[in-house]
């Protein structure tokens, strides 16, 4: 990494030790920044989170009526039901209808059900999945890159006119349903709430649930979701979760590594009380727990100035703001040396949330100007100040859509920032470290589990669940 | 004059068949990315001195196979990833929580702002019972668990069973024999005749007074202070259950899915890995 040119205070500042911080000091800087302001940019984006489930992706609604097989068919006003209106006379007048939008793909399984109003004059009901291409006068399963379960036989087609033995037949009164398993890759069918059977999927890409009707009168409803299902999807999906679940189960790590990890990650944040706590309990269990990784967690160092990290953070968090810039100033000059630096930031924007908070708004203006008001031409902080600043703007501004900068999460932001700061001033610490200060052991553990699930998952065609962190600990499940 | 390598290598990129010859003076000088597939391939070979190397059918179809992604390019994934930092306390909590540290459960609900998943209250509780199991005073725990909550042991008659038999043990260990034997007649003989298993373990047990000396007879585990262990933490699990929450903590399963995970990626693709879960060193893929 080249070394800037520097122009900033960072090279001018000595502290207590006598050492001067070089480039590394622009470059921690830097990284300070993107990770510290990205933090508050995410929390403005998860506000609502809670309730935003799945990934973003449409689901099939209603049946698609531009492109059935229009004259063969009648779909109803509701977009729910179809029926077949004239005789059939050969193969290539199937009334299909598939639904307005894919199967979403980023999910462990898709499914839905139809109910068979009215068998008509011959049965020839089917179900299945096809392509946005496929030809619209032909049983799902009877051309490639389809398969259908049909009424009449109970065979599978897939691909061909020929089909294979599957499962019972089905007729009116039937609730059939069809579904895709992205983690086996398997296409399943039921009837009536009971599993019939499953196939592999050999399709790639997009499918669309499909629906036929082929002989006179039949008539048959869809179900995308609306009203409960017959079948009981959400257990099918946990038993299929259970087992992936006990293979990773099986799988063994050396003894006491939680310990070990949250050991880390106390000392990381500068959790001092929790920390002593913490030791005490874990050597007087029966029997005491040995924590294996002691060397490696003292060649860390970072138990570096535990103490006053955790004093900041207590500060910090208690909106004593004033009193934390004075402590810096006392113990890490270097750090609030450069006003325009992000802890900076990030403290002055803190006093200001406080003012606001108790509602000292004329106060609060005041500050701002005299210590934001620079921030405002800075690429990379306007956004934040200016969505800061709007706090003034409401009578009930915790309420609000910035409503986020009042929040706990925002305080223990601030503190992570001075903490991480104050971590890099240790010049025990080694350039290859250098991110050291900005993740704990464990963060780098649970980045490391998302980003093979999201690859995982991008090889296989982008189909399926990933690892999230959040839904894990929403669920009592640990995989979303 | 002939290089010292020469190789081909075939794969496919973008539906294309795309095959590429090499000369280097030595494996190193090749793009790292190829190096690393090659040194796949020659694993199992005899010695790289070949002046000519030529991969067979075996060969292409591994170098085809798996998508390499550069160190680079993990890192920038790696930093994509939006973590919140709440979610993580969360977890941490969790584990206090349930490990049943209180102490240090307050002590992070006061520094960190999370808030602990259930009433420490309970933990408490929970922690008083586990304590006294592992002290050898069981019917002080069987008490305070039908304090807590007297379903637990209704509905649990295993459990009731292994903390009975926990008592007959320390009985035993005390040398009162007499009130073993009464013991074992009034209060475990009557579940045994309901249940095999319960009755070999029964038997089992009873063996303990046969023989002289106890601590080095063909049954002398039960004896052993896991045994007490064992019965504290099935207590512990059955009080956590009986307050809808979860036995064990969520962390050990996360480090678990990250090992399964990566095992799963590495049929498909070629990265840097995390082998030392208690540093979190990212790793080269090593050959």
């Amino acid at each position: 990494m080249s070394s800037l040119p520097s122009t900033a205070n960072t090279d001018n500042g000595r502290h207590e030790n006598g050492e001067t911080s070089t480039g590394n000091g622009r470059d921690r800087d830097r990284d300070l920044i993107l990770h510290y302001l990205d933090r508050v940019r995410l929390s403005a984006t998860t506000r609502g989170d809670s309730k935003v489930d799945g990934e973003g992706e449409e689901l099939p609604t209603e049946l698609n009526t531009i492109n059935s097989a229009g004259g063969f068919l009648i779909v109803s006003p509701d977009k729910l039901s179809v029926k077949y209106t004239t005789t059939n006379l050969h193969g290539h007048d199937v009334g299909v209808v598939q639904a307005n939008r894919p199967a979403p793909f980023k999910c462990l399984t898709y499914y839905f059900e139809i109910f068979v109003k009215d068998a008509g004059v011959k049965g020839q009901v089917a179900i299945g999945f096809t392509k946005e291409s496929f030809k619209m006068r032909r049983q799902p399963g009877w051309e490639v890159n389809s398969c259908g379960y049909h009424g009449d036989d109970g065979y599978l087609y897939r691909g061909k006119g020929t089909g294979e033995a599957f499962g019972p037949t089905y007729t009116k009164g039937d609730t059939v349903g069809g579904g895709i398993n992205y983690a086996s890759q398997e296409f399943f069918f039921t009837k009536n709430g009971a599993l019939v059977g499953k196939i592999p999927k050999d399709i790639k890409g997009h499918l669309f649930p499909t629906v036929a009707v082929h002989s006179q009168n039949e008539e048959v409803s869809v179900n995308f979701g609306k009203t409960k299902f017959a079948f009981d999807v959400k257990g099918f999906e946990a038993s299929e979760r259970n087992k992936q679940q006990m293979a990773i189960e099986k799988i063994s790590i050396p003894p006491n590594m939680g310990y070990g990890l949250v050991k880390t990650y106390l000392l990381h944040y500068g959790y001092e009380e929790t920390l002593d706590a913490f030791d005490l309990a874990t050597k007087t269990t029966v029997p005491p727990i040995h924590i294996a990784q002691e060397n490696a967690i003292d060649e860390d160092d970072s138990s570096y100035a535990l103490n006053q990290r955790k004093t900041l953070r207590q500060l910090v968090r208690n909106g004593e703001i004033d009193g934390a810039l004075a402590k810096l100033r006392d113990w890490y000059p270097q750090i609030v040396q450069d006003d325009k630096s992000v802890v900076c930031f990030l403290l002055h924007c803190q006093k200001f949330i406080e003012l606001v908070r108790v509602g000292k708004l004329d106060e609060g203006v005041k500050y701002g100007r005299l210590e934001l008001a620079r921030f405002v031409g800075l690429t990379g902080f306007q956004d934040i100040v200016e969505d800061c600043f709007a706090l003034l703007v409401y009578e009930k501004p915790e309420e609000s859509s910035v409503g986020y900068f009042l929040e706990d999460s925002q305080k223990e932001l601030v503190a992570d920032a001075v903490n991480s700061a104050i971590l890099s001033t240790n010049p025990n610490m080694k350039d290859v470290q250098r991110s050291c200060h900005l993740h704990s052991h464990l963060e780098k553990l649970l980045r490391q589990l998302t980003v093979c699930c999201l690859e995982r998952r991008s090889l296989n065609g982008n189909q399926g669940e990933t690892f999230r962190l959040h839904h894990v600990l929403l669920n009592n499940s640990t995989r979303r | 004059r002939k290089p010292p390598f020469f190789f081909s290598i075939s794969y496919h990129l973008s539906d294309c068949r795309v095959r590429e010859e090499f000369f280097a003076g030595n494996l190193e000088a090749i793009d790292p990315q190829i190096s690393v597939l090659f040194a796949r391939i020659l694993r199992g070979k005899s010695s790289p001195e070949f002046h000519f190397l030529q991969l067979d059918e075996d060969d292409e179809e591994m170098a085809t196979s798996k998508k390499v992604i550069t160190r680079e390019e993990w890192e920038k994934k790696l930093n994509a990833v939006k973590l919140r930092k709440e979610d993580m306390n969360t977890l941490v909590m969790n584990f206090l929580v349930t490990e049943g540290y209180v102490e240090a459960a307050e002590k992070f609900q006061r520094e960190s702002g999370t808030k602990p998943e259930i009433d420490l209250g309970t933990i408490t509780d929970r922690m008083a019972v586990k304590k006294a199991v592992q002290n050898g005073n069981v019917e002080d725990a069987i008490e305070k668990v039908n304090d807590l909550n007297p379903e637990i042991l209704d509905t649990n008659p295993e459990l009731f069973f292994h903390l009975q038999q926990q008592r007959l043990i320390e009985l035993i260990r005390q040398g009162k024999t007499e009130e073993a034997l009464e013991f074992a007649q009034e209060e475990l003989a009557p579940r045994g005749e309901e249940n095999q298993a319960f009755l070999q373990e029964l038997e089992k047990t009873v063996a303990l007074l046969i023989f002289e000396d106890a601590a080095n007879c063909p049954v002398k585990d039960l004896l052993d202070i896991s045994h007490r262990l064992k019965t504290a933490s099935e207590v512990n699990a059955a009080i956590l259950t009986s307050q809808s929450h979860e036995k064990d903590p969520k962390l050990p399963s996360l480090l678990k899915m990250l090992i399964w995970a990566q095992n799963q990626l590495d049929e498909k693709a070629v990265y840097p890995h995390i082998n030392d879960l208690s540093t979190g060193k990212l790793e080269d893929p090593s050959e």
